[in-house]
């Protein structure tokens, strides 16, 4: 799928790392690296211990983490679930083969999974869509369908998971995935070498144990008996013990370029990276998984061909003259300017248009404001803040009304989220009161706001997405009314990134990657674990030697003693019904600290795509978040010539324009 | 330092006269820069005046006025467009005198209810129609433009003191100087510009006000700018030095000041003169060109390169915006360089000869 920056939004699949939605820039200067760079040639083979012997050593450390015991020791009386029951995915009218083309806007900076840099989009094309997990959540009925495991048992008593393997399962180098790849998983991510402190730190802190009980046999064992412990128990894909031989301190460069072998469908040649050009991914012949009952009939292209065109308005040009096959249409302006109904090649049933409306958390654009920052720690600051911010204005009129106000920082969870809570009005009076009461009095002669100190009401807001710069000059001249200036800093993806990472923004327009999971997290972005180093003192009270802490999602610096008591609360609690209750109550105290202005939401996905892209008759998945990440859709070359043909000669089919609004839910 | 021209020069100004094209572009461009420099009276979203219960505003140039100096129920700034249909509407003595085009280049307007591009209307007083923001493309062009000009003249200002100085000095002095600074404009001549500009400009905080990031904009640019007017004043330096008149004034017994400003520079003229129109039109052309990748002036400001951007961007849907900025672009890097094409001919010593 060639997305629109609002719909690419990429995410570990596995329970936890949230990003930051990037729209990943395409700087000038890495436009001009060279084709092929021998970096992994340059590379010393490593003389100490192979990967496999590291790990062995590691668990004979930890024998309390990594248990090897015998089949005899599983209990008998767990109830193991397989989701054979759910509906099928893939559609048996879907043909293989053919090619399906691609474009990105940035060339991928590594072929790892982990490790600086290996969270750009193009993750999901080795990892996020492709990759076989031990289970997945079914796209609509959110319950877990097999994929590396046959059948999961859950003991609430234990917190354990036990998880029967698939033994038909395989690497794409035809090695078998037996449960020493989940026991080198854990030992993988624990490792510094692999420069990830957060996977450490998940991998180290949210498990208690795991256990082998024979080769295709294993469970895991959790501190906590949360709800969801089946997320965190199947939403793994296991790390190939047998490819990372030369495992070491030079991890990040020694396997910079290298194709991990995965457990999916499509894997990558190392004469398909043409690097800054273009990645080409190829179908596992005989793939594990070709006649798996949720697998089957689906990743039909034989190849997938990715290009790189940095500019999204060249991307759109290339996908009108058929070059690429899909289009995200998600932007409103390529949905009724660029793409029109009545553009001749949607008229002539050449280019199919489609509306998914489906359910999920949402990313959550909105500003996010500093608390560390002078006046911006004054609460009336920031509910003035609020209230002079108008997303209505730029729903209704830039947006054409399409999308709907974000309320709270966790729409979309359901009966966690907390439906009461609203978010506030364009209010210029209740603004002004809120400012005064700041000492915010006098406007200035340009309108905006001094207080007694001359000192002007202005702060500048960052954002990566240059894309939604025009969102930015519309608060900022609505703002201005209420007499707040905002100052537009629109940066690089990456730059932008970089100096939320080190808390250098006053007010910074972004939103996370939220992905499809029970409950919202708290503690990455509230917990002031992650705001200031030692926030608090024993009793409670503000450390007054604390420093910002950076490298974290507290992108708010919100630190409040309470919050963070209620936040260890949720953490540790097994009972659903505590959860919401806390989970409300912490929304209610994110909402009164105003330290988040909640911006907008979009509540479908658009696509054009060419008429020969095929998709299942059934197809529009509620929990789905773009139409190619299932990738059940297929090609059919015979339809791809007729089409190019009739386009030829004037011959017209019928025009297609669909709107699946089964899932459209009220906002 | 007073440049007293000799009657040569004179001379070859009555020539620049006549050569009508460049003449008239260099009437034209002037004109362009005097009314823009009083562009707030034809372009604004502040009325001209207002005549409100028998009071007459200006609101120009002055503070703002919030709506309820006129009877308005709002804090922020008199929507002067409303007010003049209110006033209309109540029939009173009231009135509103508003600008040709009542736009500002910040502000979205919209007819249809959607932010989006609209094709020219007169009767919306949209004459180039909008961006796909709703704001007006006159506006904006206008003010991209004069910023543009402006820009460029401290440019050429900047620049050409900085390299006449150092290029004068390696030429009349020669020596070690001279080879010093032809090592250093060597290897500062090999940075790439445009990457140093990307570079330096990224780094600098936005809480810098809009004018203080042109202005260092600007520094930077002629940072990286002023080597290659030194090599041209050099050569020419080196070659009135070497002329008698040079050294007769020595031998009366002339300082190396007045030898320098009195009958070198004097001479050089036509080198400077030469180049002046390439590169204010370098200049226009690099920071369209910044602004164009995004590395330039920050949003909202009005500049040509956004809406290039926008333009190419939309090149089937709204065509007008392209052409609007495209056609300013040519129109004034035409007049530029019809004036420079005179320049250099009208100050060329070999007036009957053909460049083949």
């Amino acid at each position: 799928m060639t997305d629109l920056n609002l719909e690419s939004i990429h995410m570990t699949k596995f329970s936890g790392f949230k990003l930051m939605v990037l729209a990943l820039g395409a700087t000038l200067l890495s436009a001009c690296g060279g084709e092929s760079e021998p970096e992994s040639a340059a590379v010393a083979p490593t003389t100490g211990p192979s990967g496999s012997e590291q790990a062995q050593a590691y668990y004979a450390a930890n024998p309390d983490f990594f248990s090897f015991k015998t089949p005899a020791d599983i209990p008998t009386d767990l109830v193991w679930e397989d989701g054979a029951d759910l509906p099928d995915i893939g559609s048996p009218e879907a043909k293989t083969g053919g090619i399906q083309y691609e474009a990105m806007q940035d060339y991928p900076r590594t072929l790892r999974h982990v490790g600086p840099d290996s969270n750009g989009s193009f993750r999901n094309w080795i990892l996020d869509n492709v990759a076989v997990m031990l289970a997945h959540r079914h796209p609509d009925e959110f319950d877990y369908y097999p994929g590396l495991a046959t059948s999961w048992a859950v003991s609430p008593a234990t917190k354990t998971v036990y998880i029967k393997l698939d033994p038909d399962a395989r690497w794409s180098d035809g090695e078998p995935v037996t449960a020493d790849d989940y026991f080198f998983l854990f030992f993988f991510n624990r490792s510094e070498h692999i420069v990830a402190p957060w996977y450490n730190n998940w991998y180290g802190t949210q498990y208690t144990n795991i256990s082998k009980y024979d080769d295709y046999t294993i469970s895991m064992t959790m501190p906590e008996a949360k709800p969801d412990m089946l997320t965190h128990a199947l939403e793994h894909t296991p790390v190939p013990e047998h490819f990372y031989a030369d495992f070491g301190p030079d991890f990040v460069d020694r396997y910079q370029w290298s194709f991990v072998p995965t457990t999916g469908a499509y894997y990558i040649k190392d004469e398909d990276i043409a690097k800054g050009r273009s990645v080409t991914l190829t179908r596992v012949e005989n793939w594990w998984a070709d006649d798996k009952k949720f697998w089957r009939n689906r990743y039909n292209a034989e190849q997938v061909y990715i290009s790189v065109i940095r500019d999204t308005a060249k991307m759109f040009e290339a996908f009108k003259v058929g070059d690429l096959d899909m289009f995200g249409l998600s932007l409103a302006e390529y949905w009724y300017e660029k793409l029109p109904d009545t553009d001749p090649d949607v008229q002539n049933g050449y280019i199919h248009k489609s509306v998914f409306y489906n359910q999920r958390p949402r990313p959550n654009y909105g500003l996010w404001i500093n608390t560390d920052r002078p006046l911006l720690n004054n609460l009336d600051v920031r509910l003035g803040i609020n209230y002079a911010t108008n997303w209505d204005l730029v729903i209704e009129k830039y947006f054409r009304g399409e999308y709907q106000r974000m309320n709270t920082a966790f729409d979309g969870f359901g009966e966690f989220s907390n439906a009461a809570v609203r978010a506030r009005p364009f209010d210029i009076d209740k603004a002004q009161e809120h400012f005064a009461a700041a000492g915010f009095t006098q406007r200035g002669p340009d309108g905006i706001l001094t207080n007694a100190e001359g000192q002007r009401l202005s702060f500048t807001v960052t954002s990566g997405y240059e894309s939604l710069a025009p969102v930015l000059t519309i608060l900022k001249e609505e703002a201005a009314k209420a007499g707040l200036d905002f100052r537009i800093e629109v940066l690089d993806g990456t730059a932008a990134f970089k100096k939320v990472q080190e808390k250098q923004h006053e007010i910074q327009f972004t939103a996370f990657g939220v992905f499809l999971e029970m409950y919202p997290r708290f503690w990455e972005s509230y917990h002031s674990d992650n705001a200031y180093d030692d926030a608090f003192l024993e009793d409670g009270s503000v450390n007054p030697a604390r420093q910002i802490k950076v490298q974290t999602n507290n992108l708010e610096s919100f630190a409040d003693y309470e919050f963070d008591q209620l936040v260890n609360q949720y953490t540790v609690a097994s009972d659903k019904d505590e959860m919401v209750q806390l989970a409300h109550q912490m929304i209610q105290m994110h909402h009164d600290h105003a330290s988040f202005v909640p911006g907008f939401v979009q509540s479908f996905y658009r696509i054009g795509h060419w008429r020969w892209v095929k998709f299942p008759e059934n197809f529009n998945h509620k929990h789905s978040d773009s139409a190619g990440e299932l990738f059940v859709h297929w090609f059919d070359p015979a339809v791809k010539e007729e089409t190019l043909a009739a386009r030829r000669s004037g011959q017209a089919f019928e025009p297609q324009i669909n709107v699946y609004d089964q899932y459209k839910e009220e906002l | 330092m007073r440049l007293r021209l000799n009657p040569q020069t004179l001379k070859k100004l009555r020539r620049f006269r006549e050569i009508k094209r460049g003449y008239y572009s260099f009437v034209i461009l002037m004109a362009i820069v005097v009314v823009s420099l009083f562009g707030e009276l034809l372009i604004n979203n502040r009325a001209l005046v207002v005549s409100y219960e028998g009071e007459l505003f200006f609101p120009t140039y002055t503070d703002f006025h919030p709506g309820t100096d006129f009877g308005f129920q709002y804090s922020y700034e008199t929507n002067y467009r409303d007010l003049q249909a209110r006033f209309e509407q109540e029939g009173g003595d009231n009135w509103v005198l508003l600008p040709l085009v009542p736009y500002s280049p910040n502000e979205n307007h919209t007819v249809t209810g959607i932010f989006k591009a609209d094709p020219p209307s007169f009767e919306q007083k949209h004459y180039l129609g909008t961006d796909t923001t709703s704001r007006d493309i006159l506006a904006r062009l206008f003010y991209g433009t004069r910023i543009a000009l402006f820009f460029s003249l401290g440019f050429l200002a900047a620049v050409y003191a900085i390299g006449i100085s150092v290029g004068s000095a390696m030429g009349y002095l020669g020596g070690w100087f001279d080879l010093l600074f032809q090592r250093v404009i060597e290897i500062w001549s090999n940075i790439p510009f445009l990457y140093m500009v990307i570079i330096i400009f990224s780094v600098i905080p936005a809480t810098f006000s809009i004018s203080t990031r042109i202005a260092i904009l600007l520094a930077v640019m002629v940072l990286f700018s002023w080597t290659s007017m030194t090599y041209y004043m050099r050569t020419e330096t080196y070659k009135q030095k070497a002329r008698d008149y040079v050294s007769a004034a020595r031998i009366i017994g002339a300082s190396d000041a007045r030898i320098i400003f009195h009958h070198v520079l004097p001479n050089t003229l036509a080198t400077m003169v030469t180049f002046m129109p390439f590169t204010i039109v370098s200049a226009i052309t690099a920071v369209t060109a910044l602004d164009f990748l995004g590395f330039g002036l920050p949003p909202p400001t009005p500049s040509l390169g956004e809406l290039l951007k926008q333009g190419t961007e939309n090149l089937r849907t709204a065509p007008w915006i392209v052409m609007s900025a495209f056609g300013t672009l040519v129109v004034i890097l035409t007049l530029v360089t019809f004036i420079g094409e005179a320049v250099r001919e009208s100050f060329d010593p070999k007036k009957f000869t053909v460049y083949k």
